[in-house]
């Protein structure tokens, strides 16, 4: 089972030995002078929840933008299930799900519908039953389902972006600041919720600013500063002090 | 499958956007009104043209009894009613309505119809003033505007339906965010994006094409199918140019109200700046002669004549040596005369005409050179020659009446200067004016370069779109 190769202490905090899902390779992407992202080298097997952290710009939104080819890179490859994203754009993103950190979905359309259009663009046609199930294993509240998102909160969205992972079973997750405006109720429902994908094999990269979500939800942790990354461990290596800590001196450098 | 599943959620945001399906309901009722007036126009040229007939058959009704009359030893009472008279015959006594009824798809588009004549009554008199006086450019926003019928709503309104559908088409998306989410699937944002247009184009291309098959059913343009097909290409291709422009604009990475501004300017633009200052160029660049100038003329040259009749029958004379010897008593003698006038008059008016005529030739090659710039130019012109309402149409049947009055002419002079009788059955047997229909070929070869033009125009939105939307990628 792939959770106990990432909770061996031993090995996580190298690369997994498991064949990753997720792996950028010399991974670098510049705009003129100003390098977002220098040199990447990252793997995120299945089961593992891997979250950068590091301040604004240090190039944690740009790694994710890369893995779903929305920018492409200037040097390096960035592959999806052995696949290099510039090359299998499509076919690799039949693997990705994504939650941005404001998951928008179409407002005048309920929970229900948003569910069953993105399903389908990504091939999965679903009955409304099941359907309504994965919006409620994605902690969709039932009577909010058939509502408009226009009256839905931050946190029922990303539950319906969620959804929207499950229905087209994907592998990897990739999250941008997901917790950032979830109040601690919301993101320790996020928290579980993300702990269930990884158990079900699912890899998990998520940027985020949150040293606290990143040492309770993680599995292992990269430092990014200046489009680096700068240190990489496994939290289970790892106080409850010792990440505020490392980070700030990081941080400091 | 994108397209299946793009037009399931167009519909539901489609239904859920009420602002949207009011424009919608708005549409559909200004294409019914539309239809509508369209009708009523036909109905009354119609009314018209059976009111003219029924007049002349009165007419010649009443000369077959006068002859009957005069026959049967009845005094005609003036030698200006003797319809015995070729010059009474020949003039208004025998005079035929000459019509032109609606085109084949009239209801559609009025086009010209209301401001071009579509009957003359023709008689020896019928000159070139008979045609000059209908023949000015009209005032350019009448030409351009015309009446509120389906060829108005398609040019000038359905581009506004189109815009609003379609200019944040890709921008929208952006700026809801929904398109991160859209190009984290897997599916080409082109296949989305075109796939999104293509049901905003068939619910507005299908309305304006449904609204064009009602409004011709109503009237039976069914009966002309290739003119309806020509309509209905014309109605696509300028729905394409508009849609490929709108796809166009999204593509540039611009903000919705950036894309609705340059959109509206484009159509305000290309729709209603374009079409004027083209007329206005017009007018300016080969001023037509003032109808005043051609009137004074015809006055000038009437009072002359009157003046020296004598003159101008030896003159008409030397001309006709052969007419020489029938002028022999006095009432054929002054018909022949009057005629000698006349002729006179018409030699003179000819000259203004011919200045007006070239003017107004120079006048309509500019304006037909200019349409090739705007795509609404072009789709009237094809939609106006597709219902038959078009400048062509009537141009062919006026050239038919000026054959028509030739023929008219050639029957009665030679009998007015030979100072002949016309018998009963001369009288009957007098010319009938038949239109004839311009060649469905015609009509397709001239409207094949505004129609390519527009094609042209269209693809020049539509390619550069595909290519750029081909390049989108990031979700930001």
């Amino acid at each position: 089972m792939q959770s106990q190769t990432v909770s061996d202490p031993e090995v996580t905090s190298q690369a997994p030995t498991v064949r990753p899902i997720l792996e950028a390779r010399s991974l670098s992407k510049s705009y003129g002078e100003t390098h977002a992202l220098s040199e990447l080298d990252l793997s995120v097997a299945p089961g593992d929840i891997y979250c950068l952290l590091g301040p604004n710009g240090a190039g944690k939104t740009t790694t994710i933008n890369l893995f779903l080819g929305f920018i492409a890179p200037t040097s390096g490859q960035a592959l999806v299930a052995d696949l290099d994203v510039a090359e299998h754009d499509r076919e690799t993103k039949a693997y990705l799900a994504y939650i941005p950190e404001q998951v928008m979905l179409y407002r005048n359309l309920t929970g229900l519908e948003n569910l069953e259009y993105f399903a389908a663009l990504a091939g999965k046609k679903l009955e409304v039953d099941q359907l309504r199930s994965t919006l409620v294993e994605a902690g969709l509240q039932s009577e909010a389902i058939d509502r408009r998102v226009s009256g839905y909160s931050k946190g029922m969205r990303q539950k319906v972006g969620i959804a929207i992972a499950l229905a087209k079973e994907a592998t990897a997750l990739l999250l941008d600041e997901p917790t950032s405006g979830l109040d601690p109720k919301a993101s320790n429902e996020f928290s579980a919720l993300l702990e269930g994908l990884r158990e079900r094999g699912v890899a998990v990269l998520m940027a985020t600013h949150d040293l606290f979500r990143a040492k309770e939800t993680g599995t292992r942790v990269g430092i990014m500063r200046h489009g680096r990354l700068v240190a990489e461990m496994s939290t289970s290596e790892l106080g409850h002090s010792d990440l505020e800590r490392i980070y700030l001196n990081h941080m400091r450098e | 499958m994108t397209i299946r599943t793009v037009f399931r959620n167009e519909m539901r945001l489609l239904a859920a956007d009420r602002v949207l399906l009011s424009s919608l309901v708005l549409f559909v009722a200004l294409f019914a009104y539309a239809i509508a007036n369209g009708f009523a126009w036909v109905a009354k040229q119609e009314g018209t043209v059976a009111a003219v007939q029924a007049a002349e058959e009165e007419r010649g009704a009443a000369l077959a009894a006068e002859l009957e009359r005069i026959a049967a030893g009845g005094d005609p009472g003036s030698p200006f009613r003797d319809p015995r008279a070729a010059n009474v015959l020949g003039g208004n006594l025998g005079a035929r309505t000459v019509v032109l009824g609606p085109g084949p798809l009239a209801s559609l588009s009025v086009g010209q119809s209301d401001l071009l004549p579509y009957y003359y009554d023709v008689s020896i008199y019928t000159n070139e003033q008979t045609f000059l006086q209908n023949g000015e450019v009209e005032n350019p926003l009448n030409l351009m505007v015309g009446r509120f019928d389906l060829a108005f709503i398609i040019i000038y309104l359905l581009p506004l339906l189109v815009l609003a559908l379609s200019y944040n088409v890709l921008s929208g998306e952006r700026e809801q965010g929904t398109l991160a989410l859209t190009l984290s699937q897997p599916v080409a944002v082109r296949d989305v994006v075109v796939a999104k247009l293509l049901f905003r184009a068939l619910l507005v291309v299908g309305l304006a094409l449904g609204g064009s098959l009602v409004g011709a059913a109503v009237w039976g343009g069914l009966g002309a199918p290739v003119r309806l097909a020509l309509w209905c290409g014309a109605v696509v291709t300028y729905g394409l140019f508009w849609f490929g422009t709108a796809a166009w604009v999204n593509t540039l990475g611009r903000e919705s109200s950036w894309n609705a501004t340059v959109l509206v300017g484009a159509w305000l633009g290309l729709v209603v700046v374009l079409p004027a200052v083209g007329n206005i160029a017009a007018g300016i660049l080969h001023p037509l002669p003032s109808r005043v100038e051609m009137i004074n003329t015809a006055r000038e040259a009437s009072n002359e004549s009157v003046n020296r009749r004598s003159e101008l029958l030896a003159r008409y004379l030397e001309d006709h040596p052969e007419m020489a010897g029938g002028v022999v008593d006095d009432v054929a003698g002054t018909a022949a005369l009057s005629w000698a006038a006349t002729e006179e008059v018409n030699r003179q008016v000819e000259g203004v005409a011919v200045r007006f005529d070239e003017q107004l030739s120079k006048q309509q090659a500019l304006v037909s050179r200019y349409r090739l710039v705007s795509p609404a130019l072009l789709a009237q012109s094809v939609l106006n020659d597709a219902a038959g309402s078009g400048d062509a149409r009537f141009a062919h049947f006026e050239a038919q009446v000026r054959t028509f009055a030739e023929e008219w002419r050639g029957y009665f002079v030679p009998a007015i200067l030979a100072g002949q009788v016309m018998t009963a059955e001369a009288a009957m047997g007098r010319p009938e004016f038949v239109y004839s229909e311009e060649e469905l070929s015609v009509v397709l070869g001239r409207s094949a370069m505004p129609l390519a033009m527009l094609l042209t125009l269209a693809l020049l939105a539509v390619v550069p779109a595909a290519i750029r939307l081909g390049r989108v990628r990031g979700g930001g």
